[in-house]
Order: C-alpha cells, then structure tokens, then sequence
C-alpha cells in the first residue's frame, strides 16, 4: 500500500469529502491561498475555490460563530483553527452555542461542526502554540474529540467527523503530522469510541494518547526483551472513550499506565483512572499510574520544553516502575 | 478497643504453632516488655514478648496449652482501664478447621527474635492478588510481597501457588522435606563411614527362607534392629540441647513415592520375626505410594535405613533423618571378584554407608555399630537360626 503523510492523510478525506458533499466549506486563517499554516488545505483552494476554502480575519469568536448559524441552516462547516490554542478566543461561542444548540433546540437542529487544529508540545513554540486542550473538551457534553495518532487513523477518523452531524474537534499533533504510513485510496470511516491495541501484550496496559501512541510503540520490543510484555492502547477519540478495550486489557494485565503530553491534573489519564478503579477494582495488581507533561505554562526554551515532556526514557522509566509496584 | 493477643507468626514458613504456657495470670496487670506466654514453633520454644499494656483477659473458651493453633489465632485480650472485655467471646476452632476471622498478623504481640521494625504491620496485598489468592486457596499471610513495600501482587501469589498446592498432597510433602534436610543439612555434624560387605551367604538366606514379599531390605532393616540392640549409643536423637537413647527400636525406612521421599515406621522392628516383618514393610510401601500412610505412620522413627540397590547404586552418603542421629544407606548386591579364603572368586558384594550425627555419638561407637551389621551381614548364622 501507499505511504502518505498525516497531514495529505487528513487533507485526502476533506477532499473526498468536500467533492462529494458540496455543503462543506472550510473557514480559517490563511486556509485558502496560502494552503493552510499546516498545510491542512494545500490545492483545495484551487479546486474548489474561495467560496469553500475560505480565509479569514483574526476574529475567532467572529468565524466560529459565522460557522455555527451555518450549520443550523443545513452546511457543514469546517473550522482550521491553525493552533488549536486560539480557539479558547472563540471558548463562548464554542461551549454556549456549538456545543449546546441541539439541545436547546430539542434536536430540531443539527450542529455538524468540525473544528480542526494542531496540538502539542514541540518545535519551540512557546506556550501560545503548545495547547492540547482536549481534556477540556472532553469534559464538556456536547463535543466529540478525536486524536489520531496514525495517517491511517487521521484519514478514516476525519470522514467520520464529516459525516456526523455533532460537532467534533479534530486535533492533530504538530509532531506527528510529517509521519508516514499505510493509507488506502478509497475512502473509508473509523467509528468514534473504537481504540485500537497497537500491540498486544500481557504484563502491563499503557493507554497512550496522540503521539505518544508512536513514543511508547517503539519502546515496546526493548521492554520486551526486558521481560515486560506491554499492551499499547490507542483511544483514537477521548470523547467518546472506549473504557471496554482498556478494561478488557486491565483484565488482562492488572496493571495500567496511561501516557499523555497534556497536563495531568482533571485529564484524560484521570478520567480513565477513575472510571479504571470503579469497575475494574478487583482487577487491579496495582496503582493505576500516570505519565503526564509537566503541569506549568509550555516553555520556549528547547532543552526546558523538552523537560517537560515525556520522553522515551520516561515512559520506559514510568513502564518499569509500575511492573515494580 | 480491647488488644487482641495472638498466635504470633514466628518465620515466614510458619504456619500453626503450640501454646505451650500462659506465664502471667487471668487478670495480671502486663506491662509492655513482658513476657507473657511460650509458643513452639517446629523445634524451638519462644518467648512471646507484649508490646501493649493492660489487663490480661483470658476468656473461658480460649484456647488451651497445648493448643496448636493458626497463626493469628485470638488467645486473649489486654484491656485498657475500665475497659470491658468483648462481647463475643472468640472461641478459635483447632487447626484443620476454619476460622471465621481468617489468619492475621500478631497484633499485640511479638517475639524477642523476630521483631518486625513496624508495630502493628499487616501485609499488603493487591485486589487482583486477593481474588487470586482466593480462587486458588492460597493463604496469602505467609507469602512475602514482592510489591512497592511488601505489597504482595498477583505474581507472588502465582509463585506460591506450588508450595500451598493440595495441602496434604504433593506440595505439603515437598515442602516438608525441603524443610526437614534443610534443618538436617545445617543443623548437624555429619560424618559417613563405608564399608563393603560379603552378601553371599545372607542372598543364600533369603533364597532359603522363601519367605512371602521378604525383600533384602527387610532383611537389612532386621540386621539393624540386632545392632541397635547392641549399639544403643546409635539408637538416639538430641533433643533440647542433650542425648536421649530410646528404649524401643523404631526403623523407618525410606521410599520414593511420586509426591516424594517419605519415610514410614517399622515399629518394634527388632521384635518381629521375618514373615511379620515382611507383612508390614510391604504394606507400609504400599501405603506411602497410594498416599495413604497416615501421620503415626511416619512418625516415631529412631533409625532410617535407605536402600538404592534395586537402583544399581554403589554407595552414597545418606542424610540424617531428624531427630534421628544417624542412617543406614545400602546400596546394591553385586557379584565382584573377592578373596575369600585365601582365593580370588566371584562373590556377592554389598556397600554399607553410615551416616552419623556426630553430636551425638562418637567416630568409635559408630564404626562398631557399622561392623556388627556387616558380620550379620556376612554370616547370617549368627542372627538367624535355621
């Protein structure tokens, strides 16, 4: 099969999507013309034109809220919000409105919004462009958060998020977007609330998130030559989340590290800790454990951003404490 | 809260122990550092040490001395001022049945020796662990955790699954002779003497009597009832620091079973003639291969003989059976060429290897006694008359 990048994996399904679904339009800055800060709409400007490929002035709560009566009256917008940490310009809109319009409107209107953008820590961005923020939305009713970590994943999770008819944040990690790897022609969806075992394994569960997913999968055959057989779990989307592969595999394993780049406290790895030790206490043969970013305000400096990540080293580190608990 | 005193853990492979004595009375005010009863514990009497004070409240039901109990049995009670003694009274059932509480950690108590850095400390254990230690009917208070702090995990639960296995069955035997050679290995001073044997005329014997299920061992087990009965220096065990000589000669002998070595008792072996001798042997081996030997079948022995001819062993350095303080190893009967009366001829041979504590009994005694068993060896006449 063909190898493409995250990024021409994501853009190949709004593409598809975009031909055959002539309600989607995207909005954002510098998305037409320029192709997108990310590349994210490289060549849709040419085909489809400035109508559907639209740019935009720096008014987020502007365009998000421009996007949203346009989804009430029967579109299906895209938002490239470029970094995703300048959606918390549009928070309002995006939690009173988006997220809330369905019920408010007792379903008589739909809210099929995507709003996509980069996450993550990396390339010394400084801490206005190292947001990940899906916890917060995925503590909010009303929202869908995916979070490929694959080309594949990137492809068939976004035609899904174009299909439905609730608003999804689809976030993609800036570190992640150049990987390259398997990705059919034809089109195809992935459900929201499937994870994937990237590797099956029996000694310890880790659920990783967005890059990590890759961080840990390659640590997987040095621990296993250590004696430590791991079982990688990737979420795919935090909202909804799919507890029974995780629980499934802590039946399994009695043991449970969830490895995350966002910040630890209220996030997903406690979301799922919780709900771990609620109904799966008998299964556990220790603590359930976290690797999280470190909990302060994204640093410029290189070598300090990078000490505030889990590294490769940490994870392994994080992996073998817990096998000693 | 009433302090519970009880059956104190005194090793982690411990798992019952013997009240022996109450060294404070019904009522006596106990300060902690006092010692307040006597616990055995396989070979040793310790002193258990209180490190609570208060009033010693001995229920009625409580346990006896003499009691051998499981580990966190309840044996009494120290009550703080004013303070009531429970309500419910905490009969504990002997070993072999069920105890509603379970075993638990000594809380009250702890012995001078083996005094843990915590007070009060219980283990550890994981959720997973526990269901599994439950589903497989392991008693996780005697496995050591290999968890952050001791915590036991499911791992350590798996290890010790071999160990606890059918109790009774083949783990218990296991266990049972790991512990006992080990004691034996360490415990005592052991010196082997050999010597090599003319068994032509005592295979003629056996040839001759055309006794039923009469095997050479038996007639080796008979051979060494006679010396005993000669040597009674070797007919003895160290107990408690001095020599006691037994009156009566008990020979146990060893016999491999598929759940391991066990060693049923011949009782009164020098009092038996061949044909009863034989009888008994062939149904104690019976026994110990169908697992049937019950306890006062193994117990009681004051001498072992161990026999690895029908093996095609030589000679070997057999281990002392404690509390015994020596043993007999026989090896095979083979044709080898001899010097017997002053020619070179084929002769049937037989290697004798003594084992002995010596502890107990000197180098000379047992080179005497091996020397009495080889001419009964050799000259059947002496012994048995036709």
């Amino acid at each position: 099969m063909r190898e493409i990048t995250f990024t021409e994996a994501a853009r190949e399904a709004l593409s598809d999507a975009m031909a055959a679904d002539p309600t989607i339009f995207v909005v954002g800055e510098g998305v037409g013309e320029r192709g997108g800060n990310f590349n994210t709409t490289t060549g849709l400007y040419k085909r489809y034109g400035p109508m559907r490929v639209c740019d935009t002035p720096i008014c987020e709560r502007g365009f998000i809220g421009l996007c949203t009566g346009a989804a009430m009256a029967g579109a299906r917008p895209v938002v490239d919000f470029m970094f995703i940490d300048f959606i918390l310009d549009g928070f309002g809109e995006m939690v009173n409105q988006v997220a809330k319009m369905q019920y408010m409107s007792s379903g008589r209107l739909s809210m099929p919004v995507v709003l996509r953008g980069c996450v993550g820590i990396g390339g010394a961005a400084a801490t206005h462009h190292s947001g990940n923020y899906y916890p917060v939305f995925a503590h909010l009713p009303g929202f869908r958060v995916a979070l490929p970590a694959t080309p594949y994943d990137a492809k068939g999770l976004f035609k899904t998020a174009l299909e439905g008819d609730d608003p999804v944040l689809f976030l993609e990690h800036k570190s992640i977007l150049n990987h390259r790897g398997p990705v059919p022609e034809t089109p195809y969806a992935i459900p929201f609330g499937r994870a994937e075992v990237r590797r099956e394994g029996g000694d310890i569960t880790v659920v990783a998130l967005a890059n990590m997913v890759p961080i840990t999968w390659k640590l997987c055959d040095r621990l296993a030559a250590e004696g430590i057989s791991v079982e990688l779990i990737d979420p795919r989307t935090v909202a909804p989340l799919d507890m029974d592969t995780i629980q499934e595999s802590v039946h399994k394993t009695g043991r449970l590290l969830i490895v995350d780049e966002a910040f630890g406290p209220c996030g997903i790895g406690a979301e799922i800790a919780a709900q771990v030790q609620s109904m799966a206490f008998d299964d556990l043969d220790a603590p359930v454990s976290r690797l999280n970013g470190a909990h302060v305000p994204t640093p410029y400096s290189a070598p300090l951003e990078a000490a505030c990540l889990p590294q490769p080293e940490t994870v392994s580190q994080a992996i073998r404490d817990l096998m000693e608990e | 809260m009433p302090t519970e005193i009880v059956m104190p853990r005194l090793g982690w492979t411990m798992e019952e122990g013997t009240l022996v004595e109450w060294l404070k009375q019904n009522g006596d005010r106990i300060e902690s550092g006092d010692i307040i009863f006597t616990v055995e514990s396989d070979k040793a009497i310790n002193e258990i040490e209180s490190f609570d004070s208060g009033t010693l409240y001995i229920p009625p039901d409580a346990p006896q001395p003499g009691d051998t109990l499981p580990i966190g049995a309840i044996l009494g009670y120290l009550l703080g001022p004013g303070e009531a003694p429970p309500e419910e009274a905490h009969a504990t059932p002997a070993v072999g049945q069920e105890t509603e509480a379970g075993p638990r950690e000594p809380a009250g108590s702890r012995t001078r020796k083996d005094r843990p850095r915590g007070r009060n400390r219980r283990s550890a254990i994981s959720p997973r662990a526990l269901r599994l230690a439950e589903e497989l009917d392991v008693d996780w208070n005697t496995i050591q955790g290999s968890g952050r702090n001791g915590r036991i995990v499911e791992r350590d639960v798996r290890a010790a699954v071999p160990a606890q296995s059918g109790k009774g069955t083949e783990g218990t035997v296991r266990r049972t002779i790991a512990r006992r050679l080990t004691e034996s290995h360490t415990g005592t001073a052991p010196v082997t003497l050999a010597t090599e044997a003319d068994a032509t005329d005592f295979v003629a014997l056996r040839a001759e009597l055309d006794i039923p299920l009469l095997t050479y061992n038996d007639l080796f087990v008979k051979v060494t009832a006679l010396a005993l009965a000669d040597h009674p220096d070797l007919n003895a065990s160290w107990q408690d620091g001095s020599v006691r000589r037994h009156e009566e000669i008990h020979i146990g002998i060893a016999v491999d079973t598929h759940a391991g070595l066990l060693v049923p008792v011949i009782t009164h072996a020098r009092a038996r003639d061949l044909p009863d001798l034989a009888r008994e042997t062939s149904d104690l081996v019976q026994k110990a291969r169908q697992g049937d030997l019950g306890p006062e079948q193994l117990q009681g022995g004051t001498f072992t003989v161990t026999n690895l001819g029908a093996y095609g062993i030589d000679a070997f350095t057999p281990i002392i059976n404690l509390p015994q303080c020596a043993i007999l190893g026989v090896g095979r009967i083979v044709a080898k060429p001899a010097v017997y009366q002053g020619r070179i001829v084929p002769r049937d041979m037989v290697a004798l290897s003594l084992t002995f504590d010596h502890r107990v009994v000197d180098g000379g005694p047992a080179a005497r006694f091996l020397d009495t068993i080889r001419r009964h060896v050799e000259r059947p006449e002496l012994w048995y008359v036709r």
